[in-house]
């Protein structure tokens, strides 16, 4: 057969056609004055149809008392619209073969249908509509999809896909795949088999409800359709817990349905396809109950309820092992922490001409100081800071601060002791890291103080009614260089009230206000300059605090040291 | 940061610019490396360095011994007066080979 692009260039002969004689009973049935002889003359014409009408008003579906042997007599009994139902009803049945449609299990479609029939008669009852006819509408309202295939056979692969979505999700897909709905085919076929308006209309519209067309009555019908597509569904959805709660949910809209009443109406979906089965002579397999459905429904739910409750489960195993590993290296951190504390020098008495304080950006510093007395009273002194931040830089720092206090103890000349350190930290360098450091001795009784700076900051000689006098650097930072010379610093003598400042790139670089210029060499002198009738202990203090007001953190760490004059009292 | 580089006259210049700090200083390390590791004499150029801090200069420190040991070349270039700044105060500038533009590698 020729596949029409559209359904505009169908014609007549390319659909399936019931034959001729239940064509004209389907017509007759649809004026208002037709004879039941007439009818009778006309169901003769068919011995086939007419045998199989009778067979099939004789069954238990239409629980007759007793048994009926003519056309005549069925429609004197039954009506003249439900003989018209009957022969529509076996017109579909029969007007696509078992096998016309290679791929596409026609007897599962049957079945969808049966229970599309058996759900709207149902139904029927909830809206005041005719049971008879919703039950022929409820058969016929999908059929538009099998002649789509019936149309389209190399498309078959996609029934079982079509059939798993709920029918809303269906009807778009059927867009999609075939450029038309089962609705607009079920429409043309209406018109071509002369069926009555009101069924015509409802068939159309019955995912279209809300149409403007529809009078109150073919609404109903229209609603009856739809709630029976969604209880089909309910069976063969994938999703079955979804579609479940919408029917129920359309049922309880548009039927007033309680839940009891659904339930006991989709329990007894199953029993009712068996009788109707029968009766049309359409063979169908044994069906689902619906308490089993709900079963796989619940199974589901709770597989869904479980894996969600195990990747929350999950989760906050995770966040709890990673809030334990941060407490970890937090007390690892802390531990290293109090380490580093204890390099520093223990605070001697209140009148110890040499005070310092380090404060670190991170929990871990890479500047470090230190001091101690010698034997003959002078004191070895430092400050220094290792490149770069966090856990490398405090390791180094710790080696650092070792060699300086443990080769301190026996070489008395700064410019040599920072040679050692050079040679030392040279030999297992990596990364570039470097130490600037500030080494010297000082004797409190004289005032002399001789230093060597290898790559730090210059110390700044604060002395009353005096600019501010740099020292600067004598050689480059230790560590990147073996057997390279640190030359002392001139000889520097701190007379009463003199001060001398050491200090850490932390504090030429921090930032007084977020946002504004670093403080710089001359604005860490103007500072001091300030701050200089403060006790030593409030001047470093008042230093460190105004660089931490200016913003939440720290950018570098801040090591400051400050070094007395003779005392007048001394 | 930004990095590009280039070859000439015999040299790959890694020409820095912005500020070189403790979050960018890995990647410059990285590069000059690199291009080290692959026997090119090195010319660093920090004439548009707005910052660099003491992790960025250990970065050159290492390039520098670097090339020492492997007989390769290595100097910076057209320095910033920020970055400069830095490398005076720390005398540094005594250790580096610094040179104004290319035209000066031939010294080296």
């Amino acid at each position: 057969m020729s596949q029409p692009a559209t359904l505009d260039q169908l014609k007549p002969s390319d659909l399936p056609s019931p034959p001729q004689a239940a064509l004209q009973i389907l017509r007759a049935c649809s004026q208002d004055d037709v004879s039941s002889t007439a009818l009778s003359v006309l169901a003769e014409k068919d011995p086939v149809l007419t045998a199989e009408l009778l067979r099939v008003v004789n069954t238990p579906f239409f629980g007759l008392s007793r048994k009926v042997q003519s056309l005549s007599h069925a429609v004197t009994i039954l009506g003249q619209r439900t003989l018209r139902n009957l022969v529509l009803c076996l017109s579909v049945r029969d007007a696509i073969g078992k096998d016309a449609i290679p791929g596409l299990d026609t007897q599962i479609y049957w079945e969808d249908s049966l229970r599309r029939a058996v759900s709207a008669k149902l139904l029927a009852p909830y809206l005041k509509q005719d049971p008879d006819n919703c039950f022929t509408a409820g058969l016929l309202q999908d059929f538009g999809l099998l002649v789509l295939f019936y149309l389209r056979p190399e498309m078959a692969l996609y029934w079982d896909e079509l059939r798993g979505l709920d029918p809303e999700a269906r009807l778009s897909a059927e867009q999609q795949y075939f450029a038309h709905s089962h609705t607009e085919v079920i429409t043309l076929l209406a018109n071509a088999w002369d069926l009555p308006e009101e069924l015509g209309q409802a068939l159309g519209h019955h995912h279209d409800c809300d149409n403007a067309d529809l009078d109150q009555n073919q609404q109903s019908l229209c609603h009856i359709l739809h709630c029976a597509d969604w209880m089909n569904a309910v069976f063969n959805a994938t999703d079955k817990s979804t579609v479940l709660n919408r029917t129920q949910q359309l049922l309880q809209t548009h039927c007033a349905m309680e839940e009891d009443a659904i339930s006991a109406c989709l329990n007894t979906l199953s029993e009712e396809m068996d009788v109707a089965a029968r009766s049309l002579g359409l063979n169908i397999e044994s069906q689902p109950e619906f308490e089993q459905i709900m079963r796989e429904a619940n199974v589901k739910l709770a597989e869904a309820n479980l894996s969600y409750q195990e990747l929350t489960w999950k989760l906050e195993q995770t966040l709890k092992e990673r809030d334990a590993l941060a407490a970890e290296l937090e007390a690892e951190l802390q531990l290293a922490r109090e380490i580093q504390e204890s390099l520093l020098p223990k605070e001697l008495s209140d009148d110890f001409p040499i005070t310092g304080l380090n404060v670190s950006a991170r929990q871990l510093s890479g500047d470090f100081y230190d001091y101690f007395v010698l034997k003959d009273g002078r004191i070895y002194f430092n400050l220094a800071d290792v490149s770069g931040k966090g856990v490398y830089a405090a390791l180094l720092m710790a080696k650092t601060s070792s060699l300086f206090h443990c080769l301190g103890k026996h070489i008395h000349q700064p410019d040599k002791l920072l040679a050692h350190i050079n040679n030392e930290l040279c030999e297992t360098a990596i990364r570039g890291m470097f130490v600037t450091m500030i080494a010297g001795i000082y004797d409190p009784k004289t005032g002399a103080l001789k230093m060597a700076n290898a790559g730090n900051p210059p110390a700044l000689l604060f002395s009353p009614g005096k600019e501010v006098q740099a020292i600067e650097a004598t050689a480059s930072p230790l560590g990147i260089m073996p057997k390279v010379p640190f030359p002392l610093a001139p000889d520097v003598q701190l007379g009463e009230n003199d001060c001398l400042y050491l200090f850490s790139d932390g504090a030429t670089e921090g930032y007084l206000q977020e946002g504004a210029e670093m403080l710089g060499l001359e604005g860490l002198q103007q500072l001091i300059m300030s701050l200089h009738e403060l006790a030593p202990k409030e001047q470093l203090q008042t230093i460190v605090e105004k660089f931490s007001a200016a913003s939440a953190t720290l950018h570098d760490d801040i090591t400051i040291m400050l070094i007395e004059g003779k005392r007048p009292h001394a | 940061m930004e990095c590009t580089t280039r070859s000439e006259n015999g040299f790959t210049i890694v020409a820095l610019s912005g500020e070189v700090d403790l979050h960018y200083s890995p990647k410059a390390r990285e590069i000059i490396l690199k291009y080290l590791g692959d026997k090119n004499h090195v010319l660093v150029d920090l004439a548009d360095v707005s910052y660099i801090d003491s992790s960025g200069v250990a970065s050159l420190v290492e390039g520098f011994q670097h090339a020492r040991t492997h007989d390769l070349k290595f100097a910076l270039m057209g320095v910033s007066e920020a970055a400069m700044q830095i490398l005076q105060l720390s005398r540094l500038d005594k250790v580096f080979p610094i040179i104004a533009s290319v035209a000066d590698a031939d010294q080296l």
